[in-house]
């Protein structure tokens, strides 16, 4: 067959089903994929510590010894923006899957129960949801005190009840499904058809809207960092790099600009994974 | 005759609703003797499947179950805590669907969920539990089950699928099998392979089987017994051999006439039909619930109790004029 020589030409082809081969996820992969390596690496890739002062080479544009230039006390940009992107990766990644996690196992156990504590979860979850999303944040950086702890806190808990409204209306449509009764039917215990068969079942849609969540919280994390909420100096977040450069915005674009793209890039990355995961249920869905 | 190993009796199945309850089960007693092989037959809405669900209590929401007794081996079903009724479904009770896609997980490989019943059911390990669900697919005649194994339940057929349903419920040797209308959803074929697989287990196994079914044939090929019922109560009841040759209750005979035979195959006959729709169970009231499609309605067919009165050893049926249906059948035919 033809197709068992493409199957081999590439990683993607190898690894991941056909169904989901398209451009859009092949693209969203390579660009993610480029940049967890280089943050994940950035230790061996920077070619000077991140905090490092010169004020002899401050605000120089970008040249071969200073790839993306350097800020107004000299340190390097591309290290900088290596390290900022490293951590804000980690902090948004584990911010997003936690609320994630808890967001899910809320809401499907709600599903599953139903009655009042379905209602209870689904009023709490209703408050979160209609509350202004950065406002709470901000308030409980207010009461954590400003860094990327009172940041990742706050997210986590604006971000779950999203999670546990998906998680809940699917388990609701999966409770009537004959397999669910036919877990009852073989005599097994509500926390095995809730995690083993009800969770798997019902992830997938939570996982898709994980790809948008992420963008949004990185966003909001370089926002706060920005505002001085969130990575305090001299550490290097994408945001903090972008309010460190404003003052120069003119003479030195270079501060401001290249973070900005390298957030940009990972957001359009990671809206195309999404993209590329959803088309290839719809044509799963049309055998 | 022995104990049986499943008795109801006066089961009663009603739907609350805002309006008050809505019956849909009316009055059903039924036994299976170990080993015993019964038939429950009946039109869409006449509470078959309902009442065997009763068995193991799995039951929609909003359902509420009344009986003097559904008793297994003696235990009361209905009181049983949820922790003894997980044992019970698990331990005494396989049960086979009629949509055999819908009752696999659809993220899992079938032969981990068969696996998963035994560990679970059986405290197998893994590695008893894989070789043990290779010799259950074997069992019900799936070939190179080491592959079968791997499927994911899309990647099966329809019969496939219900061979592996069943190899799940009998995994834990059950002493009784419902299987609920099991081969509906089968083509012709396949519906007597899967029914074929059904006997011959039973016989392996010695278990007990009650099989639902609205195909009358299908119960004459597969039963020792059959329950005949009708709009929540049980109309007849009797060995099958002798309800099919002298079916008693007027709706059992209008359902024995309605199926084509090989006699009257290409002599262009038409099959009687049962004129008319089964009742709505929220309209019903008191009565013979037959009473508007009925051929011989009777003035007093409106005050029937419907309880079951003995017309030959083991047979008995609800109509009270049984004997008068008889004379009139016979003139029927003389004239």
């Amino acid at each position: 067959m033809s197709d068992t020589t493409l199957r081999a030409s590439s990683p993607l082809r190898r690894f991941v089903p056909r169904r989901l081969h398209n451009w859009e996820l092949s693209a969203g992969l390579f660009v993610v994929g480029l940049l967890v390596t280089v943050a994940v690496l950035a230790p061996y890739l920077a070619p000077y510590p991140p905090n490092q002062i010169n004020i002899l080479a401050a605000l120089q544009s970008p040249s071969w010894h200073h790839w993306m230039g350097t800020d107004f006390v000299g340190r390097d940009v591309f290290s900088r923006v290596l390290y900022g992107l490293r951590i804000d990766m980690l902090v948004v990644a584990v911010i997003t899957y936690l609320g994630l996690i808890i967001g899910v196992v809320i809401g499907t156990v709600a599903g599953y129960i139903g009655g009042w504590v379905d209602a209870v979860v689904g009023r709490i979850a209703d408050t979160v949801i209609a509350f202004p999303f950065i406002v709470l944040v901000l308030a409980v950086v207010a009461i954590v005190g400003p860094g990327l702890k009172g940041v990742a806190i706050g997210i986590i808990i604006a971000g779950w009840a999203l999670y546990s409204r998906v998680a809940r209306s699917e388990m609701l449509a999966l409770r009537e499904q004959p397999f669910m009764m036919a877990t009852k039917a073989l005599g097994y215990s509500h926390l095995r058809a809730i995690f083993r068969h009800a969770l798997p079942n019902l992830v997938r849609t939570s996982l898709v809207y994980s790809t948008v969540d992420v963008v949004v919280n990185m966003l909001v994390l370089a926002g706060m960092s920005y505002l001085g909420l969130g990575q305090q100096a001299p550490g290097a977040d994408l945001g903090s790099i972008v309010a460190s450069g404003q003052g120069y915005l003119l003479s030195a674009w270079w501060i401001t600009t290249i973070p900005g793209v390298v957030l940009m890039l990972f957001g359009i990355g990671v809206s195309l994974i999404g993209d590329g995961i959803t088309r290839g249920d719809l044509v799963q869905a049309t055998p | 005759m022995t104990e049986p190993l499943l008795r109801i009796e006066d089961l009663r199945i009603g739907f609350t609703h805002r309006g008050g309850t809505t019956n849909v089960v009316r009055g059903v007693s039924l036994e299976v003797g170990p080993g015993e092989s019964v038939g429950l037959v009946g039109e869409s809405g006449s509470g078959k499947s309902l009442s065997c669900r009763s068995i193991i209590r799995l039951m929609p929401a909003r359902a509420e179950i009344r009986a003097r007794r559904v008793e297994f081996e003696g235990r009361d079903v209905l009181a049983l805590t949820d922790a003894q009724l997980r044992a019970h479904r698990s331990h005494n009770v396989g049960m086979i669907f009629q949509d055999p896609f819908g009752c696999f997980d659809p993220t899992k490989r079938v032969g981990e969920q068969v696996a998963e019943t035994l560990r679970v059911n059986a405290g197998m390990d893994r590695a008893a539990a894989h070789s043990r669900t290779l010799e259950l697919l074997d069992g019900v005649n799936i070939d190179r089950p080491e592959q079968r194994y791997r499927s994911y339940p899309h990647e099966l057929s329809g019969g496939m699928r219900q061979r592996v349903m069943i190899a799940m419920a009998i995994s834990a040797n059950p002493k009784l099998l419902i299987a609920d209308e099991p081969t509906t959803a089968l083509d012709v074929t396949t519906q007597a392979q899967i029914l074929d697989l059904i006997q011959e287990l039973r016989r392996q196994s010695g278990m007990a089987v009650l099989l639902v079914s609205h195909d009358f044939g299908v119960i004459a090929q597969a039963c020792d017994r059959v329950v005949v019922m009708y709009g929540g109560y049980v109309v007849e009841a009797g060995p099958v051999g002798e309800v099919c040759a002298r079916p008693q209750h007027p709706y059992t005979r209008a359902l024995l006439e309605s199926i084509p035979n090989l006699e009257s195959a290409g002599h262009r006959v038409r099959r009687e039909g049962i004129p008319g729709q089964p009742p709505n169970p929220a309209e019903l009231t008191t009565g013979c619930p037959f009473v508007d499609r009925c051929r011989l309605v009777q003035p007093e067919c409106a005050n029937v109790d419907m309880s079951l009165i003995a017309v030959a050893e083991q047979h008995v049926t609800a109509c009270p004029f049984v004997n008068e249906h008889r004379s009139a059948v016979t003139l029927k035919g003389s004239s």
